[in-house]
């Protein structure tokens, strides 16, 4: 009996052994051709246009779906970043652009398959151009801002070509087409799953993917992770090659201090969703890459709601901009990692440029402040309150207190309120917040884009519910100028109203801090601003 | 003898599982409403891509079924419940069900292994304290107790973290249940130390097992000191007590008093709080799993309830009450087996 036992354990012993030298070579092997990718969020669905995509979904589907073009990248004080200028070809060999820029023709790449072997077609790319914008998914009000909204805009002209019509000569209708949304599916693949209350296939594709893109999904686990391996027939990337990566692991890692540790050991390879205060100390010691790249297409707001009172009355608006300790807080909130937005000085009292976001001539001037307060009728100052959401708290907990402070002083006393996420979205939609801090992004980072977007409209985004026609009339009347110079006297004038309604205040754009092992080599800021995995590859 | 007691306690335990059930649906009906009473429009929350308006806020509105009146929606959710549907979750994208199936294993196993390792800390320190009351190892315990629960289990998670993983490297990465290397095993109990057992496969039940320790431990550091504290009260109530000083005037081995009539008298009270912590356990170790990446139930409703995700969060409240009610079944029957002579009706 003992003896048994004995053989057994010898041999179990010899077999873990064997398994250990057989498999070690193989796994180093596979880790150094695999990434791993450490995120706080989640990917909660494979097609990002289902209502309630989050933004690691995005990423995914930037690399498991090809567009018809795409943005390429350029170099803002020595870091990548994509460049809407420049758009390539993803799917599309080729496109032109009509001389009245009403007609853009797309010629496909022949070699171009879908990931189970067959060709991408223009039928293929007119339905999924359809579905986006008829179906009820999220790439409809996306396109809309590129003047695509009907099915009739988009033709087959032969298996290779497709022609997109646009009733108005639209800058931002290419651009628009690289966005995440308009992905190309498969979609004799999609139709088969397609049912009578689906006939875009959400359902399925929330699920499936069904695509030409770089990397294949291996295995979906909502909440968890996803891997993806590599699409060996891909070449949208530098000719004739496959991205670099064979695997990608997308792990969810909620504790940010573990996902520090994680990529400071070595064990994660790459993650962009670190606090500030990690960031900072990894950058310090040195062993790690860390590429922080100012968000450029996104800026930090305190917003103020210029309908209620007494935000209705400019010269409070005014006082407020003149009364925020904006130095100390940029350190106090972001450590100083990002680009900031006040403190300019216009010796003309005009703006530099038409380009937004900009740098605000607002410093912090207690007395000023205090006269302007004088100025609406208010020297006593007032009381208001003050909201941030529970998971930017990080940032916004230490700013909240600087404001609080500094309000204090010129007679404005201030509430904090800390609100979880879904209440505070609920109540800047309801436009019930008088006074709070809020970010925004946009894809497509145009000026008049800005302006129509986040200073008009009743929409959410809205968020100091500013309504100035003259600002709405010279926004919208700047989308469809064609003339660069018409344009940037356009821009100019509305960052000068900007300032001089100071709807709300500009205060940073924060950085978008990379952090990855020393062998990662290629990282991007994207314009969804998360990692597009077939940029990067290991030195 | 054996059947009829036997068969007392299964009539017993099948009256309380029966009376349980109004209190059961009072838990689902609350909870649904209280999860509507709440400020913060999930819908609002979900449109949150860049150009999402009001449109698509009523679509969201609309796919959860937020379009109808609270009743309706009630009657709707509960016709639902009937039929084993609770529902869908918008921060997954996958069915309510689904997503526990798969998690609760996670969070049963983590828990299950931090009870073990409380109790099998807990009782030995808790008997030790009472045999030599104010004594430096009394005061120790206390200490160590004290400690235990002063820590929050976050912190202690985030220790435990730097010191094996971060500083000597003994512990694997802490990002849940298995190293993302490692190949599953066939699912067969959703408990990954058992299914690699059952496949044979020694290498993987030893990378599930070192991921586990250190959540387990975190776990078991809070829930000690209530143990150990009702063990050592209760210890030394039974040895003050008569039948073991005539155990002991008729000369008994120490072992045989201390062990067979002391402590067996002493350990009802500790069932009880064994069942209360591990209830607590299941629905608190949300740090835990927050800070470890454990997948469980826990993590997933918390976020849910930051989100205003309905349907995780309704689920996830009707899974802890169906637990709470089994786990105290189970204690009914335990104490039936450690004390013939109790019979709660």
């Amino acid at each position: 009996m003992r003896f048994v036992s004995f053989r057994l354990a010898t041999s179990v012993l010899a077999t873990t052994a064997l398994l250990l030298i057989a498999t070690a070579p193989s796994q180093a092997q596979t880790r150094a051709e695999t990434l791993r990718y450490v995120t706080g969020a989640s990917v909660n669905t494979l097609d990002p246009n289902i209502p309630g995509s989050t933004r690691e979904s995005f990423a995914l589907s930037m690399s498991t779906y090809d567009r018809l073009v795409a943005f390429g990248r350029k170099q803002l004080n020595g870091k990548w970043v994509f460049d809407l200028d420049t758009i390539t070809g993803e799917l599309a060999e080729s496109y032109d652009v009509s001389p009245d820029g009403l007609k853009i023709t797309f010629r496909l790449r022949k070699d171009a398959k879908f990931q189970d072997g067959s060709p991408v077609t223009a039928e293929d790319v007119k339905w999924s151009l359809d579905r986006c914008v008829t179906a009820p998914i999220l790439g409809k009000a996306q396109l809309l801002t590129g003047s695509l909204t009907s099915a009739d805009q988009f033709k087959v002209i032969d298996p290779l070509t497709i022609e997109v019509t646009l009733p108005k000569p639209d800058k931002l209708a290419l651009p628009n087409l690289a966005t995440v949304y308009p992905m190309i599916i498969n979609s004799k693949v999609a139709k088969e799953h397609a049912t009578a209350d689906d006939p875009w296939a959400t359902a399925w594709l929330k699920e499936h993917t069904a695509g030409s893109g770089a990397y294949a999904v291996e295995s979906f686990k909502p909440g968890e992770q996803v891997i993806i391996k590599r699409n060996e027939a891909w070449n949208r990337g530098s000719p004739g090659k496959p991205a670099y990566f064979k695997r990608v692991i997308v792990q969810s890692v909620p504790e940010p201090a573990t996902r520090a540790n994680l990529v400071e050991r070595g064990d994660a390879d790459l993650v962009l969703d670190l606090q500030a205060s990690d960031v900072q100390s990894l950058e310090a010691k040195g062993k790690l890459k860390v590429i922080s790249t100012p968000q450029y297409n996104a800026v930090t707001y305190v917003s103020m709601n210029n309908q209620i009172p007494p935000f209705d009355n400019v010269n409070v608006r005014r006082a407020i901009a003149s009364a925020l300790p904006y130095e100390d807080m940029f350190k106090a909130a972001l450590f100083g990692r990002g680009a900031p937005l006040f403190g300019a000085t216009w010796p003309d009292g005009k703006p530099a440029n038409g380009i937004y976001p900009f740098q605000q001539p607002v410093k912090m001037d207690l007395d000023k402040a205090r006269e302007y307060l004088k100025a609406a009728g208010l020297p006593e100052g007032f009381s208001t309150t003050f909201s941030f959401n529970v998971g930017q708290a990080s940032t916004a907990e230490p700013m909240a207190a600087l404001v609080k402070e500094s309000l204090g002083k010129i007679g404005i006393k201030v509430d904090i309120q800390k609100l979880p996420d879904a209440q505070m979205s609920t109540q800047i939609n309801e436009k019930k917040l008088p006074f709070f801090t809020e970010g925004i992004v946009a894809w497509l980072p145009s000026t008049d884009y800005f302006y129509r977007n986040f200073y008009t409209g009743t929409q959410r985004w809205n968020y100091s519910s500013i309504n100035n026609p003259d600002l709405a009339a010279i926004a919208q009347e700047a989308r469809f100028e064609p003339d660069k110079a018409k344009y940037e006297e356009a821009g100019r004038k509305l960052n000068a109203m900007h300032v001089d309604l100071m709807p709300q205040i500009m205060l940073w754009q924060p950085n978008q801090d990379a952090v990855m092992a020393p062998s990662i080599e290629g990282y991007t800021y994207e314009f969804h601003r998360q990692v597009d995995y077939r940029d990067v590859s290991r030195k | 003898m054996v059947t009829t007691g036997l068969g007392a306690t299964m009539v017993r335990a099948g009256r309380r599982l029966l009376s349980s059930l109004p209190a059961l649906f009072g838990v689902l009906v609350f909870t649904f409403l209280l999860m509507r009473v709440l400020p913060g429009d999930p819908a609002v929350f979900f449109a949150s891509g860049p150009n999402a308006g009001k449109e698509e806020i009523e679509q969201i509105r609309k796919q959860m079924g937020l379009d109808k009146s609270v009743p309706e929606q009630l009657v709707f959710y509960l016709s639902d419940i009937g039929h084993g549907n609770l529902g869908r979750s918008m921060m997954t994208g996958q069915p309510v069900l689904k997503d526990l199936r798969e998690r609760l294993p996670a969070s049963l196993e983590l828990t299950f292994t931090a009870l073990l390792i409380a109790l099998i800390a807990a009782v030995p320190l808790g008997v030790l304290a009472a045999l030599r009351p104010g004594s430096i190892i009394d005061h120790g315990v206390r200490l160590f107790c004290a400690l235990g629960v002063c820590v929050p289990t976050f912190v202690s998670g985030l220790l435990l973290i730097y010191v094996f993983y971060y500083l000597f490297g003994l512990a694997p990465d802490p990002t849940g249940r298995i190293d993302v290397f490692t190949s599953l095993p066939p699912q067969r109990t959703g408990f990954l130390s058992i299914d690699f057992l059952l496949a044979g496969d020694v290498e993987g039940w030893w990378a599930a097992c070192r991921q586990l320790i250190l959540p387990a431990v975190s776990m078991a550091l809070f829930v000690i000191a209530p143990l150990a504290r009702i063990t050592r009260a209760s210890m030394l109530v039974s040895l003050g007590s008569d039948f073991v000083r005539t155990a002991r005037s008729v000369g008994l081995s120490w072992r045989k008093v201390v062990v067979t009539y002391a402590l067996r008298n002493a350990i009802l009270p500790v069932i009880t709080i064994a069942g209360i912590v591990f209830s607590t356990m299941l629905g608190a170790n949300v740090l835990v799993e927050k800070v470890f990446s454990w997948p469980g139930v826990a993590s997933y409703a918390l976020d849910a309830l930051l989100s205003s995700d309905y349907a995780p969060v309704q689920g996830f409240v009707l899974l802890m009450a169906s637990l709470f009610v089994l786990v105290n079944l189970v204690v009914d029957i335990c104490y039936g087996i450690a004390d013939p002579r109790v019979s709660i009706e």
